[in-house]
């Protein structure tokens, strides 16, 4: 079975690699895992006021896990925390035109964006 | 062993899909050829692997008793026996004869014995679910960096550095795999315990309960031996 071309270009030239120091203010890191295949994600983003700024994340695992992390930071940057809590897996199966067979590396990719927004608001609750 | 289920129209254990023969339309009663017409008749597609193997739900299997069973059923319906038959009658076989052949590969294997029991019988207790194994998550996280560094470098650069690294990885591999057999060990003894309390009354909330707690265990074990297998394999992969 093939990759659509828009995973391959993501593959190939995956968006916004990389990470943020965890403790930096106004950075969420979100690490999540699929355990029917073991690809692991870490997306992390940095919001100022109520806007994320910036995002990054690292993805072990298939071309379609990494197309789906790269494709949720492109869409994350320039949204409000209310925004990119909006953005659902199926947005992303849709992008990347994924099979259904891997629908769960979306389903990962949405977890990352989740877990990302609930650690920032954790951090940003605590008494500096 | 008990030779009388190659006898046509003999009745055996095995779940069939019709109670009708897709041929005659006499009536079948489970038997795997039709006593009418002598054809052969397609098993059930929701038959579990287990019944399907004739075994209990248990996870300590024989494996000789489980070879056996599957050998008798095997040429039962095997391919190569209908070959000079209708076209519909080979279908038949041969859809049997996978279904068989899926089931004997999942059992056979004591992890995927495991891991389709899980989801087996999680069906019937579907707030089974897993913690996230952070910690482990964050540790993959830095061995997969390691491992990038390590893939980055060339022996010509700074031989003693790569070395260095290369030595840290196969350090790590050791203790990974060394940590999946722990995994496995605490796995097998679930086993142990799964079975026994199949033994008793299912009936029971009490079993249901421990039964429920031994099938998350066993998940748990099974989606970070996942993970773990991943990086592993990687290592293994990039340091040989």
């Amino acid at each position: 079975m093939a990759y659509s071309e828009k995973v391959v270009d993501h593959f190939n030239h995956p968006r916004n690699v990389g990470s943020f120091k965890k403790e930096e203010e106004g950075v969420g890191t979100g690490i999540v895992g699929a355990p029917e295949c073991g690809d692991v994600m870490k997306l992390q983003i940095k919001v100022q006021g109520d806007k994320i700024v910036d995002a990054k994340f690292k993805t072990f695992g298939c071309g379609s896990a990494i197309a789906s992390s790269s494709l949720a930071t492109e869409w994350m940057k320039g949204k409000t925390l209310e925004e990119a809590a909006k953005i659902k897996n199926t947005d992303i199966v849709q992008e990347l035109n994924l099979p259904p067979v891997k629908i769960h590396c979306s389903v990962l990719a949405e977890d990352a964006i989740k877990a990302a927004l609930t650690d920032y608001k954790k951090k940003a609750e605590q008494p500096k | 062993m008990d030779q009388t289920h190659k006898m046509p129209g003999k009745r055996v254990e095995l779940q069939m899909a019709r109670s009708m023969c897709w041929h005659c339309q006499s009536e079948v009663h489970g038997e795997y050829f039709c006593v009418q017409c002598v054809k052969v008749q397609p098993v059930s597609k929701e038959l579990d692997y287990f019944t399907c193997l004739g075994r209990p739900r248990l996870l300590n299997i024989d494996l000789g008793v489980l070879e056996a069973k599957f050998y008798e059923l095997s040429r039962t319906f095997h391919p190569d026996f209908f070959q000079n038959k209708t076209d519909a009658e080979q279908a038949i076989s041969l859809g049997n004869s996978a279904l068989l052949n899926t089931a004997y590969r999942t059992l056979k294997d004591p992890i995927r014995r495991a891991e389709y029991l899980v989801q087996l019988e999680a069906g019937a207790a579907k707030d089974i679910r897993t913690s996230p194994p952070a910690e482990l998550f964050e540790e993959i996280l830095a061995l997969q960096e390691d491992l990038e560094e390590f893939r980055a470098t060339s022996p010509d650069q700074d031989p003693a550095h790569v070395e260095q690294l290369r030595d840290k990885l196969k350090a790590d591999r050791e203790l990974l795999e060394r940590r999946q057999k722990d995994m496995e060990s605490r796995l097998f003894a679930l086993f142990t315990a799964w079975d026994s309390l199949q033994g008793r009354s299912g009936h029971d909330d009490h079993v249901r309960g421990k039964k429920d707690a031994v099938l998350k265990e066993m998940r748990e074990i099974l989606s970070n031996r996942t993970y773990l297998r991943n990086i592993v394999t990687d290592l293994v992969d990039t340091i040989g």
